[in-house]
């Protein structure tokens, strides 16, 4: 039996090894993360450089910082940012629209054939839209449709179509089938039951689906490059256009690619999680 | 020689928090089985996993076979455990799952498959599931699984976490006379956790009895059935629970149904020394005998609960108007509305401190 | 926790209701049409022109329009030398991108399944690469990172005696790997997490009780553990992967020479430089081949990939 006693005694060095395998694998994991921001830090920090602090050697990492970059930026990118936010914005409104009824028939109230439904819409996601460039050129110039934004908007819709109705799907099949058996019983016929139950369920779930689409529109590069030219031109063919055939213009391209991709990584860095479920077309949880 | 202590064990898991396991003085035999009972939150599984090597001290230590095996590592301290979930490795066949351990103290192959072997034999499980994977077994098959793992290292303690709560109703009482009887033939030291007290009555050969971090009373199940030495102890073993009720003292005992209920002379001195005006009376349903109108206590039945053998009659008593459980005959129980009296024995009655909960005089 | 979840799992409702009536069906229909018509307009249209095109022989520049060749444009495409290098160097580019960034992947989620001082900001700091834009992220790794003169990689390699190496012509096809892993590398260590998260931890504690040490957990649960969702990053970041374009047009655009053609990009050169719609037609017709040949692969995979071992219990 024993009297009161002490705490037992830790043996030596046990704690120490712990704590330093603890910081140990913590500094490595910092030391990957840096060197993993390093470019766009690099990015973003001569994105304030006169371009005569950029292209210099050794490389400058001090030098006094101003904002005629980004104002340079300012200045150009006027239609650019327009054409990419109307593309943007409206092939997701559309992607939305013709999306969540597809879900809805694929996954709570499904027609016979659901599986093929839903490998018909992944298939053309494995189909390489380069394949059918040309044509898509001697199309889009058949119908005018040639360097106008309205083509960005149907082909940008198209392409995340299959990725949106997979997700919301995803998020449709997590209503609890008792929710709508209950609504059902209280009389709420089907689009009732849609508009009253299943959509503020999942309106999480569509703003991660929207969040995906507006990602992949807004950076979306060989349709635009070569579909348009002037009319309808995009942020990313802005990027293109700021690398001149000579002269200096290191820093501003920074400021330029910075700006252009700012909104993406504050929109992925708040909403994370989201992404992997997106990016996993709802496999992942 | 595998006996358990806990000495002054403490757990605490945020600074500022009331600790989950305080200072727990617990000393468990060679070869006994002892069951930690006692509602959620009470502290049972943390003293558990603290044995197990699971969760930290940060204060006392936990002994087993005399050595302080506070900061040894799990796999060095000779215990296996058996999780609630049973915690079976999914990619890992059934044989595979119950010789890993071994595999892992380079045990050779021979010898693991006959242990493994032998473990199944003991537990019934038949020979062709020992190439199925977990998520091809039926619940019970699981958990006999698990079991074996455990039995089939030979430790010196074996540690139980709850292992029959996913089981159902009939499952659980066919197993908890396999566990009880297992642990008989082996002889092993176990330690046993679980928040339901017929399970902790039927197989501990003694039971200790957890509540907010802190060890109520630790003895054998009789002794816990007859002798609570608090409130929460009187309350929580036995089904249905004891009758609880705060009820003022009065000349010779204390007043309930509009009767004097008289209480042992040791008990009345306690209450006066402690300065008390009322006390909490403890009686079980069992003990209240039905009396053909000549009992002392009256009242009216409320609710008759038809059990077959039994019937539990819930009854308003007179004038104080507090409801309690009695027992009764199955074949001809009173009917709701009917008046009835009851009789209780003096030895039967047990008074706790309305304040702390301890017992009056035991 | 995160959940690997059958990727087509059955729908709530029974498929054929009892007394499906023509109506009934109809109206179940009716939802999917929009969108499954659309898709097919824009999607096979082009396709099926294609096909048409790839018959014919049509240059841009020469006067005259399309005429019918028969098979003339798929014999230039099985002869042509340029269309299988590209094939090839597809197929090196995707596969060492893929396989580097999930080991990298698994890595970093190992790191960042562990807890640490300032572990969330290490986590977005990883994963920042995949979202930039892709067209920013190659001009930015074409000038300031890889240039020659005053490139920054350049300047940090210096102390392991690295001297103003031009990556961009002596290493280009490694530069834009380096590029394709930089920016995938995120996408499969947040997959990857994700299932090391959702790893139940009794199992894990079972293991430690029964005595395995770090690395024989790792080898004898994680990882069996972690290959379905291996397999799902692999199989997803070869589909993105595979059609890779901004890189290659914008760092060393395609070359020097061919060095960095792939597949993409040479459709792409064969519109636009060669004015060849016959020729990329059929060009795109035989990728397109391919890739279903593949794609029926991947996605009986996908299907496989989720005979998830469920835990113990």
């Amino acid at each position: 039996m024993s009297a009161v006693s002490a705490s037992s005694a830790r043996p030596a060095g046990q704690r120490f090894r712990e704590i330093s395998g603890q910081i140990g694998w913590g500094i490595v994991a910092w030391v990957a993360g840096i060197a993993f921001f390093l470019p766009v830090l690099w990015m973003v920090l001569t994105a304030f450089k006169p371009e005569s602090a950029a292209e210099t050697w050794p490389p400058k990492f001090t030098f006094s910082p101003t904002l005629s970059q980004f104002r340079l930026v300012f200045s150009g990118w006027g239609p650019y940012v327009t054409h990419s936010l109307i593309a943007t914005t409206v092939s997701t409104l559309l992607v939305l629209l013709l999306g969540v009824p597809a879900a809805y028939a694929l996954s709570v109230h499904p027609v016979k054939h659901w599986r093929d439904g839903l490998f018909f819409f992944i298939s053309t996601k494995m189909l390489p839209i380069v394949a059918a460039i040309g044509p898509l050129y001697v199309i889009a110039l058949k119908t005018h449709l040639l360097d106008s934004i309205w083509l960005l908007i149907i082909l940008y819709t198209a392409m995340n179509l299959p990725l949106a109705i997979w997700l919301i799907r995803s998020f449709m099949l997590e209503v609890p089938g008792e929710m709508l058996e209950a609504a059902e019983l209280d009389g709420a016929g089907r689009v009732r039951q849609m508009g009253e139950v299943i959509m503020p369920v999942i309106s999480p779930g569509l703003v991660s689906t929207a969040l995906i689409c507006v990602i992949f529109a807004w950076n979306e590069l060989f349709l635009a490059l070569n579909l348009t030219t002037t009319n309808a031109a995009t942020l990313p063919m802005f990027l293109i256009s700021s690398v001149p055939q000579e002269g200096l213009y290191i820093a501003h391209l920074s400021a330029a690619a910075t700006l252009a991709s700012v909104p993406v990584i504050i929109v992925g860095w708040i909403a994370q999680r989201s992404l992997v479920r997106g990016l996993s077309m709802g496999a992942i949880k | 020689m595998a006996e358990v202590n806990y000495v002054q064990a403490t757990r605490v898991y945020a600074k500022g928090t009331p600790p989950a396991v305080d200072a727990l003085d617990l000393d468990i035999k060679d070869g006994e089985f002892m069951v930690l009972v006692g509602p959620s939150g009470s502290g049972k599984t943390t003293a558990l996993r603290m044995l197990a090597g699971l969760e930290p001290l940060d204060g006392g230590r936990v002994e087993i076979g005399e050595k302080d095996v506070t900061w040894v590592h799990p796999k060095d301290r000779d215990i296996a455990m058996v999780f609630q979930n049973y915690a079976l490795y999914p990619s890992k066949t059934v044989a595979e799952n119950m010789g890993f351990a071994l595999k892992m103290q380079h045990v050779p192959k021979d010898e693991r498959d006959r242990r493994v072997r032998e473990a199944a034999k003991l537990l019934d499980l038949d020979d062709k599931l020992l190439d199925r994977k977990p998520k091809a077994l039926s619940g019970g098959q699981r958990q006999r699984v698990a079991m074996g793992r455990a039995i089939v290292r030979e430790p010196r303690v074996f540690l139980m976490d709850e292992p029959l709560s996913n089981l159902d109703a009939k499952l659980r009482v066919q197993t908890r006379s396999q566990i009880a009887e297992l642990q008989r033939r082996l002889g092993i030291t176990t330690v046993y956790v679980t928040h339901d007290q017929v399970e902790a009555m039927t197989m501990g050969h003694r039971v200790a009895v957890l509540a907010g971090g802190k060890l109520q009373q630790c003895d054998t199940p009789r002794q816990l059935y007859d002798n609570p030495v608090n409130q929460f102890v009187a309350g929580f073993i036995g089904s249905p629970s004891m009758n609880l009720q705060t009820v003022p003292l009065a000349e010779g005992g204390v007043r309930l149904a509009g009767t004097v209920l008289p209480l042992p002379t040791a008990v009345r001195t306690a209450a006066s020394q402690a300065g008390l005006s009322e006390l909490v009376l403890g009686i079980r349903p069992e003990h209240l005998h039905l009396a053909d109108g000549t009992g002392e206590l009256t009242g009216e039945v409320m609710l008759v609960e038809e059990l077959g053998a039994d019937a539990l009659l819930h009854v308003r008593l007179a004038e104080s108007g507090n409801q309690v459980v009695a027992r009764a005959e199955g074949r001809k129980p009173p009917s709701p509305g009917q008046q009835v009296t009851f009789h209780v024995q003096p030895d039967d009655v047990f008074a706790f401190h309305p304040v702390t909960g301890a017992r009056l005089a035991g | 926790m995160t959940v690997l979840e059958d990727l087509a799992p059955p729908p709530k409702v029974e498929v054929r209701p009892r007394g499906a009536s023509r109506r009934e069906a109809w109206s179940r229909r009716l939802p999917l049409l929009p969108a499954l018509i659309y898709t097919i307009v824009v999607t096979q249209i082009p396709f099926l022109v294609t096909l048409w095109y790839s018959f014919q022989n049509y240059f841009f520049d020469v006067p005259g329009g399309a005429h019918w060749t028969g098979l003339s444009n798929y014999k230039a495409v099985f002869t042509n030398s340029a269309f299988r290098g590209a094939l090839l160097r597809s197929v090196i580019m995707t596969a060492s991108a893929v396989i580097v960034a999930m080991i990298l992947g698994v890595a970093f989620a190992l790191l960042l399944d562990r807890k640490f001082l300032g572990r969330s900001v290490v986590r977005t700091l990883i994963i920042t690469p995949f979202l930039v834009m892709p067209a920013a992220a190659a001009l930015v790794w074409a000038g300031p990172m890889l240039d020659p003169n005053f490139g920054l990689l350049n300047y940090l390699l210096q102390p392991f005696g690295v001297h103003h190496v031009a990556w961009l012509s002596t290493h280009a096809l490694g530069s834009v790997i380096v590029v394709m892993i930089w920016q995938w590398t995120p996408f499969m260590t947040l997959i990857v997490l994700a299932g090391l998260q959702g790893q139940p931890a009794d199992v894990l504690e079972a293991a430690k009780v029964d005595g395995a040490g770090a690395l024989a957990t790792f080898r004898e649960f994680t990882f069996p553990f972690l290959r379905p969702y291996i397999e799902l990053g692999i199989l997803l970041g070869s589909i993105y992967l595979i059609n890779v374009f901004d890189a290659v047009r914008l760092m060393t655009n395609g070359g020097p020479g061919t060095a960095t053609t792939n597949l993409p990009f040479y459709l792409y050169e064969e519109v636009n430089n060669a004015f060849d719609v016959g020729g990329a037609a059929a060009a795109g017709v035989v990728t397109v081949i391919l890739t279903i040949i593949v794609a029926t692969f991947a996605l009986r995979m996908f299907a496989r990939v989720f005979q998830f071992e469920g835990a113990g219990s």
